[in-house]
């Protein structure tokens, strides 16, 4: 387990430095800089611009550039963003919680609801409800999510004023209650997606697991009734279920810049798109290598579980 | 980020496709009604958004700034009209339109690109095999969002653009399902006997193994153009995509947040194209991997 | 003498012809008196996000609104036009001996007793810092137009300072009024005032101190008790950013926002917002003027002819009033309405299609195959560019687009990202057509040099922001006029006499001046507007609620 372990992290280390030159590859290539979006506000002249371009070594060569931001990564110094000089680390510190926040109670809700649609409509094959929540299903993964997510707004805040329209917390009251009632929209559509896919996974994994030999030998034996076996079932569906937890998270991370960006909730989703607008390349940098590592541990977490509960696999 | 429902499971299993197994294909097809309808709706909305305009007379272009803002079924606009006084109908038509080519464009690319790269990498092995994955994973790291948007920084923002960032997302999958069927298939007897027989190595991957790895690869194709229609309407929604004056789907609902209380129309109308068309293509999708994969489902 | 006092009689001759839209403040009037114990908070709801706290480097606008609070300048220029001295005891002249005759040696004195807001004295020593930071060439000053010109500074007192000026330069005067102050007891001890924490946690003699900053959320500012000035009456201000609209609308709506600025209310919501009780909503012009930009060297547009009639086959009065809801003042002039500068002489538009066919035949513009118009081989086709996402200019682009096809003109729209569009494509001339509301004062001073001036063409190897190509001997003798004389009627024709040609020359075809509507609850008293401002936050001291 361990050489693997480290064979793995070798690999994931190579894969994060592929990561990072892609990256930084997109936004030294890219047109317009960090200083675009003042040049046209405060009347800078190209004098200005240019010599701000240089004080920052912007018009240095790429391997320099990338050179240097690389050195840095590895003693542990991410940068500070253009735009306010704060530590990118801290700047995403401050911003990752409410993304975590909407990504755990989502995964909750979807393993919980899509968990239970999934399964029952396995243990139920073919009756009117599995039908009806595969086709559900479906839609589900064909929606726009932030076309789901205007169309939230505009039932529930707009036209009944249940829930409010945006933002983490009401200004000046930031209570329990307040924030949970500011999170009831943004998860509603984050889950979405999530219910879907796990309601999806669910069933064909339990479709499986009930096809295996020994549950219908026991089946044909007569032994147990239906729910014994169901629960023998799932224990053995459950360890799947985590595996999916890693898997999603590019999803979880995708879908939360949109919900963020149709409720204005201040996580690193939105914070990336905001990023990318004010070209402020560090902490762009900053969010893809986070992204890539939680993508990259979700997928060693999936591989390993999954290594674990089934010995057949080889690891390599 | 939206995954393509079950890839993985479409990497399962490598069908052989024997020959006069077509009727019996399309007995099961018909079989599976929902993605008969799935055909039926994608048919006639291909057909609404290229031949209406011609039999309607609608333009989408026409700005009438005295008659914004109308509601549906108001004179003589089926969907009412936008902010410019434009006809709501004739701009869905329009934009959807662009949307089905995008969709259709950016799965062409990604699959070849992706089928390419994983044949070379599934059959070749080796030193350039392990590096083409590697790249493929670097690529997979990457929220899909996230990579489309910091691809965009790039280009100037258009449809040919778009078509490219959809497609630049899109094709690792494919490359990834293509090489695992390779590195089976490159094991066969089959391949063996064209190796014997002196075929190149080139003529093997393209004409003798390929047919045998189409069957996936058509039912990834298929999920993709669902995947670049909504990846179209996610990226033109937050202003990277499409831009006015020309219309997608996408850039309908982009203009719609603002309008949200005045006239909610302009929301609701191009997202139920977009759902409608994208649920159409994934049930087509789903009724070919019940005619290719016949696992009992 | 430098500093333009204009009266009330002037202003109001000047307001009189931009209509009934024009400020005659009845907000702005104290409905009752301050109240004599500060009370309160006003939350001012804001679209883009503050990020730089430091006075001297480069910001946008809502950067400024948080520096007048937090920083204080010698002097400022307030709604009517005046300036008033702030920091200094008074604004320096020839008359009291501020000012040399020729303009060139300054003399400031200080107004005493000032401290910052970590109680430290503010001296003469923090201006001489200020101002040679700013021309520091390893600070990444926001521009030195003024500054540079500025040698020998020389601390004479606590409360006295002397500089002289390589040249004569009038719009140094309006540059100061936006020039913060920077404590020189701070910045001195840190090794880089580029990246110091002193940014993340300015220390200034405005009227609030800094509070706190929630990142992507708020900005928090505290009342300075011991204020130089008078006022202020709130106990705290709190700029909160919601980067969409409909969001900051409805929070507005909903009692959470007690001002609304910057960006203001979309005019889709207007209608609903005039109806809203507690709240009132009003009209302010900015300074800021809606244009078509052309880039005189590209082909067509090299051509005066295309040019007159391209204005004339603009239909203005269609766009402002379907699109901008009527709000915005049509205007030819590239200076706002209500300055003393403004010319209200200009020839006025009038959108005349058949007029503008005429004169493009005349100039051998022939209607080809498509309908488009050909001369030698080449067609009448140009790209026009904004802000990709500035919706209600995309809208306006549109109808232009329309409107150009009717005289035989082909407009195509290219828009792209903020940060692309205002990088090499608009500094170096690279754009063929731009549609832009652009701020062509320098703080309130009607000098142009960077703007008209053939010196200003960077894609040219000039320095500044010419990029429209424009290039014209009798335009650069005046700008240098401009810049040297200090009597003001006779500044006044020199401006009027630039406006005269831009318009007649059609640099740039003017469309409106940019009217805003920001909202305000009704019990917050004090609110200005004030286009020689960088801000409409710029006097944030003098609000307080009318109980």
């Amino acid at each position: 387990m361990t050489q693997y372990l480290l064979k793995r992290g070798g690999q994931s280390l190579v894969l994060l430095l592929m990561v990072s030159l892609i990256g930084f590859g997109i936004l030294y290539l890219s047109p317009g800089g960090p200083l675009s979006q003042l040049a046209q506000s405060s009347n800078m002249a190209q004098e200005d611009i240019d010599r701000l371009t240089r004080s920052m070594g912007l018009d240095r060569p790429f391997l320099i550039q990338y050179g240097d931001w690389l050195l840095r990564m590895v003693r542990g110094d991410w940068g500070t963003s253009y735009r306010d000089g704060i530590g990118v680390l801290a700047t995403i510190g401050s911003h990752i919680g409410a993304t975590l926040s909407l990504m755990a109670v989502s995964t909750v809700i979807a393993a919980l609801l899509g968990g239970m649609i999934g399964i029952w409509g396995a243990v139920r094959r073919h009756s009117l409800m599995d039908a009806l929540s595969s086709v559900g299903a479906m839609i589900a993964l064909s929606i726009p999510t932030f076309w789901f997510g205007l169309m939230a707004i505009y039932l529930f805040s707009i036209k009944l004023g249940w829930l409010p329209a945006g933002n983490q917390q009401t200004f000046g009251d930031g209570s329990f209650l307040d924030q949970v009632h500011h999170m009831i929209a943004p998860v509603m559509v984050l889950a979405l997606v999530e219910t879907a896919v796990w309601a999806r996974f669910m069933r064909s994994s339990m479709i499986e697991t009930l096809e295996q030999d020994y549950i219908r030998t026991a089946r044909a034996k007569g032994v147990g009734g239906r729910a014994v076996i169901v629960s023998h079932a799932l224990r053995n569906a459950l360890l799947p279920m985590i595996t999916l937890v890693g898997l999603q998270f590019p999803t979880l991370l995708g879908g939360a810049l949109i919900t963020e960006t149709v409720f204005s909730w201040p996580g690193m989703g939105r914070l990336f798109f905001d990023s990318l607008e004010y070209r402020d390349y560090p902490v762009v940098m900053g969010i893809l290598m986070l992204s890539a590592i939680m993508v990259m541990l979700g997928s060693l977490l999936a591989d390993v579980l999954y290594a674990i509960a089934d010995p057949r696999i080889r690891m390599d | 980020m939206m995954k393509a429902p079950g890839i993985s499971d479409v990497a399962a299993t490598a069908p052989h496709c024997p020959p006069g197994a077509l009727r019996a294909s399309w007995q099961r097809m018909t079989r599976h009604k929902l993605a008969l309808a799935g055909v039926i709706t994608i048919a006639l909305m291909v057909l609404l958004c290229f031949a209406g305009p011609l039999v309607l007379r609608l333009d989408a272009s026409y700005i009438d700034v005295l008659n914004r803002f109308a509601p549906p079924l108001s004179n003589g606009h089926l969907l009412g009209t936008d902010e410019l006084g434009r006809d709501v109908l004739a701009r869905l038509m329009a934009g959807g339109r662009i949307s089905l080519t995008i969709g259709f464009a950016a799965m062409l690319i990604s699959v070849t690109f992706g089928t390419i790269v994983g044949m070379i990498a599934g059959y070749r092995r080796g030193v350039i095999g392990a590096l083409l994955m590697r790249f493929v994973d670097a690529m997979l790291a990457f929220p899909t969002i996230f990579l489309i948007l910091a691809l965009a920084l790039l280009v100037k923002p258009g449809i040919v653009s778009t078509t490219i960032l959809i497609s630049a997302t899109c094709w690792m999958e494919v490359a990834r399902l293509v090489e695992g069927q390779y590195r089976s298939l490159r094991n066969t007897e089959y391949a063996a006997a064209a190796r014997t027989a002196g075929a190149s190595g080139l003529r093997i991957m393209i004409v003798e193994l390929l047919p045998n790895a189409m069957g996936p690869i058509i039912i990834v194709a298929t999920l993709n153009v669902a995947r670049a229609i909504l990846l179209e309407s996610y990226v033109s929604y937050l202003g990277y995509g499409i831009q006015p004056p020309v219309a997608s789907l996408g850039n309908m609902l982009n203009n719609a947040q603002i309008y949200l209380t005045s006239a909610p129309w302009l929301a609701i109308v191009p997202g139920v194209a977009i759902a409608l068309t994208v649920t159409s293509v994934n049930f087509i999708g789903e009724g070919l991997r019940n005619i290719l994969e016949p696992r009992s489902q | 003498m430098i500093h333009h006092q204009l009266s009330k009689r002037d202003f109001l001759k000047l307001s009189a012809s931009a209509g009934a839209m024009m400020v005659a403040p009845a907000w702005a009037q104290q409905a009752a008196s301050p109240p004599s114990a500060p009370r309160g908070q006003v939350v001012a709801g804001i679209s883009q996000e503050p990020t730089v706290f430091n006075p001297l480097m480069p910001g946008s606008e809502v950067d400024q609104g948080v520096w007048w609070q937090l920083f204080s300048t010698l002097w400022f220029i307030d709604a009517q036009g005046n300036t008033v001295a702030d920091l200094a005891r008074e604004v320096p002249t020839v008359a009291n001996g501020g000012l040399s005759a020729d303009g060139l040696v300054w003399k400031v004195k200080l107004k005493p007793g000032v401290t910052w807001h970590d109680g430290k004295p503010f001296t003469a020593r923090d201006v001489k810092y200020t101002l040679d930071l700013i021309n520091n060439p390893a600070f990444r000053a926001r521009n030195r137009v003024g500054h540079s010109l500025v040698r020998d500074i020389t601390v004479v007192a606590d409360d006295e300072i002397h500089w002289r000026m390589e040249s004569s330069f009038t719009p140094y005067m309006s540059v100061l009024s936006q020039t913060f102050m920077v404590p020189e007891h701070i910045l001195s001890a840190t090794a880089d005032p580029n990246t110091a924490p002193y940014n993340q946690a300015p220390v200034g003699t405005g009227p609030f101190r800094w509070g706190a900053r929630r990142a992507g959320d708020h900005i928090q500012l505290d009342r300075n008790p011991s204020y130089h000035g008078q006022g202020p009456f709130l106990l705290r201000v709190i700029f909160k950013y919601i980067p969409d609209q409909t969001m900051l609308y409805t929070q507005f709506r909903s009692g959470q926002i007690d001002y609304l600025g910057l960006s203001g209310i979309q005019p889709s919501f207007e209608q609903e917002a005039a109806k809203l009780r507690g709240v009132r909503i009003m009209p302010v012009p900015t300074p800021f003027i809606e244009h078509v930009a052309l880039n005189l060297g590209f082909g067509p547009f090299g051509d005066k002819a295309v040019r007159e009639a391209l204005y004339l086959g603009m239909n203005k009065e269609a766009r402002i009033k379907a699109i901008y809801q009527g709000r915005p003042l049509p205007t030819e002039s590239y200076v706002p309405k209500g300055h003393w500068a403004y010319n209200e002489a200009l020839p006025a538009h009038r959108y005349d299609p058949q007029a503008a066919r005429a004169l493009l035949d005349a100039a051998g513009w022939k209607p080809g195959g498509d309908g488009i118009r050909v001369k030698d081989g080449k067609r009448l086709a140009f790209s026009n560019s904004t802000t990709a996402g500035a919706q209600a200019r995309e809208q306006s682009q549109q109808l232009l687009m329309q409107d150009w096809r009717q005289i035989g003109v082909e407009m195509t729209i290219e828009n792209m990202p903020a940060a692309v569009i205002w990088g090499n494509f608009w500094q170096k001339s690279q754009y063929q057509s731009v549609m832009v509301a652009s701020n062509f004062l320098q703080g309130s001073d009607p000098d142009v040099t960077a703007r008209f001036s053939s010196a200003s063409i960077p894609a040219k190897g000039g320095s500044g922001l010419n990029t429209y190509q424009y290039q014209n001997p009798e335009m650069d003798k005046l700008l240098a006029q401009g810049t040297r004389e200090f009597n003001l009627d006779e500044r006044k024709r020199i401006y009027h006499r630039i406006q005269d040609i831009v318009r007649s020359d059609l640099v740039l075809l003017p469309v409106s001046q940019t009217v805003i509507i920001e909202a305000v609850k009704e019990k917050l008293v004090g609110y200005e507007n004030n286009i020689n401002s960088s801000s409409n936050c710029w006097n944030m001291r003098s609000w307080y609620w009318a109980s």
